[in-house]
């Protein structure tokens, strides 16, 4: 009977599988054209087919071989610094860059296992102070400093 | 050569020249003291400056990062048992040691002393052999350059820590990821999802920040640790004649092997510095001193892997093929700048070659001075704790991708690929092959293409032409040689010995 052995070589493996069909899926309307003249899907759909090729070895592999255990993912940290980077996505062209840049440090901190509110609020005031200093007068960068609606 | 070096030189002294190296150098020290941010996050995060730019002053000062964090990570590893950088992961055994009794001063010093002599002669090696190496280059089509590249992607798997079929599927992942955007001859769209930023591919910024400095904060914060710096005071700098006498073979042996080492695709300082240290280990009278702290376990280590960094730029240098992540963002800002690096650049782009080379030579003095007489600057840089340096990296990553383009999506971008950095080292994955496979794929593309098209759709061609079946023929070998279990066994080995 089958019985994974390796979480880890399962869960690559599959995965590049499945953006390597993914990529077919999307190359599929892409002129292959032939050896001598290949066209712009040629070469994306060699790769997939090898990618799948490894994805199953490696599958094959996480089935027969055993591997170390996975280690758990913190979730903590992961949740917080991505919510920090797309805060400061979404609102850097709307609030500005004050305030995205304190929104981020202040979001981010929260990814640390022991958040200091005090040294977030003060390192997120340097970073804003500092940010604008550096990247909007004295490198001269075109960046919304405050939010477009009081710019207006 | 000679005329060329002296002219590079000149350029390299060049005021706003030397101001681009020292900042590099500083730069790189920081980077390099201070673990948890790696030599590819901070060349991503200075890229978007270098394209303000002259390209020679670019170059200079990302190459000054790159070289520079060999100093600086020693310093860390010294006196906190951590490394700043891969590189010095074997430095910590016997300098932490030496810090312990006492001697840190010393083991900065030798530190310090043996780079800068590696430094040295790797300048020298890449000057003497550079150009031989792009004359023979030159006779290359587009056949040897396909088999080349797929040498050097096979190559850089041999070094990456863990499984080889994961590294070849990651390696796989980075050439499709790399075919993302406008197909070049044809002008089709590829794989882009509609979306139109993507039509002129994924940016290499975004994508080398995310995985090497985003991922890494996320990993670091598992479990953040308050560091301990052994030492306040160093004892004496400067070592005693007894260290001096220790030291010179072992530096003098382990720059040679270093900067061996440092050509080969995929390797460079890290793999430089374990081999070194082995090496030495192995060659000893009395090898029970190393680790328990040995002048020449901090010697051979410290001067292999900066021989090794500066000599990695050789294959970019003459054969246009990146052999590492770093040098793999160097080859982005290069031709981000319209410099296509490969053998034509001697002829072609001289004053960047030559300015490149020599301003090694002046950047290795600045580290010595900058990482010596300074060491306490670094020390204060070592206090401030992660929790306050973390949402700066963060702040400088995000503002760094935005303002490349004014493009929120690219920081979209960064947060995606801030993820995929963490399931890597979740999944035991080698991030490092991703990069270069990213860079070297339109290359590799291209040079498929164009082969094929010359032989009429004939395979055979990169078997019949002699130069691309011998590097077909080793990339064979390498790919035999790895999947054969005994070989794997002595790669474990090779790859983590650090006891």
């Amino acid at each position: 009977m089958l019985r994974i052995r390796n979480m880890n070589d399962l869960v690559v493996g599959g995965l590049l599988i499945a953006v390597a069909l993914l990529a077919l899926a999307l190359a599929a309307r892409l002129a292959g054209g032939s050896a001598t003249s290949m066209g712009p899907g040629y070469v994306p759909r060699l790769i997939c087919f090898l990618q799948i090729a490894i994805g199953i070895a490696i599958v094959l592999r996480g089935l027969a071989v055993d591997g170390a255990r996975s280690v758990a993912w913190s979730f903590r940290p992961l949740l917080w610094i991505l919510v920090s980077v797309a805060f400061f996505a979404l609102t850097i062209e709307r609030l500005g860059l004050v305030l995205s840049i304190f929104g981020l440090v202040m979001l981010s901190t929260l990814g640390h296992p022991r958040p200091r509110l005090v040294s977030a609020i003060l390192l997120g005031l340097f970073m804003a102070a500092f940010s604008v200093a550096v990247f909007v007068l004295a490198l001269g960068l075109p960046m919304l400093v405050w939010p477009a609606a009081l710019m207006r | 050569m000679l005329e060329g070096f002296a002219s590079g030189l000149l350029i390299a002294a060049q005021p706003d020249n030397l101001l681009y190296c020292l900042i590099g150098a500083l730069v790189g020290t920081l980077v390099g003291v201070l673990p948890g941010i790696g030599s590819i996050a901070a060349v991503a995060m200075l890229l978007p400056i270098t394209f303000y730019l002259q390209p020679t002053s670019a170059l200079i000062m990302l190459a000054g990062i790159y070289y520079g964090a060999q100093y600086g990570s020693s310093t860390t590893a010294i006196l906190v048992n951590i490394p700043g950088e891969n590189s010095s992961i074997v430095t910590c055994l016997d300098g932490y040691q030496l810090a312990r009794q006492g001697r840190a001063g010393p083991a900065l010093a030798i530190a310090a002393l043996a780079s800068l002599f590696a430094g040295f002669f790797a300048t020298g090696f890449i000057a003497v052999f550079a150009p031989p190496l792009a004359e023979f280059a030159l006779l290359f089509g587009p056949a040897e350059y396909f088999s080349l590249m797929v040498l050097g992607l096979l190559a850089a798997i041999v070094l990456a820590q863990g499984s080889i079929l994961k590294a070849l599927g990651v390696i796989m992942l980075g050439l499709l990821l790399a075919s993302v955007g406008t197909d070049v001859e044809s002008g089709a769209a590829r794989l882009t999802l509609g979306i139109p930023e993507l039509a002129d591919g994924i940016g290499i910024v975004p994508m080398a920040m995310g995985i090497f400095g985003v991922g890494e904060i996320i990993k670091n914060l598992e479990n953040p640790s308050d560091r301990q710096i052994l030492s306040q005071r160093f004892g004496k700098l400067w070592p005693t004649r007894d260290d001096f006498r220790r030291c010179w073979l072992v530096v003098v042996r382990s720059t040679a092997l270093g900067s061996a080492l440092g050509l080969l695709p995929g390797g460079g300082s890290v793999l430089s510095a374990f081999a070194a240290y082995s090496l030495e280990k192995r060659l000893a009278r009395d090898p029970q001193r190393f680790g328990r702290g040995a002048v020449e376990g901090v010697a051979a280590p410290e001067s292999a892997n900066n021989a090794g960094a500066q000599t990695s730029f050789i294959p970019l240098l003459t054969l246009g093929i990146p052999s590492n992540g770093v040098i793999a963002l160097m080859a982005g800002a290069m031709m981000v700048h319209g410099v296509q690096p490969g053998p034509q650049m001697m002829s072609k782009n001289p004053d960047i070659f030559w300015g490149l080379i020599a301003s090694m030579l002046i950047g290795n003095i600045m580290l010595v001075i900058i990482n010596l007489p300074l060491i306490r600057i670094w020390v204060l840089l070592l206090k401030v704790p992660y929790h306050l340096f973390y949402p700066m990296i963060l702040v400088f990553c995000c503002i760094g991708v935005y303002t490349l383009n004014n493009s929120t999506f690219e920081v979209m971008l960064l947060l995606v690929f801030g993820l995929v950095g963490y399931a890597f080292i979740k999944w035991e994955c080698e991030p490092a092959p991703l990069l270069l496979a990213f860079v070297l794929g339109p290359m590799i593309e291209e040079n498929l293409r164009r082969a094929m098209q010359l032989s009429f759709g004939d395979p055979l061609t990169f078997i019949k032409r002699p130069i691309s079946a011998s590097l077909l023929a080793l990339a064979t070998g390498l790919l035999v040689m790895l999947l054969l279990p005994a070989f794997q066994r002595t790669r474990e080995v090779a790859l983590k010995e650090d006891d």
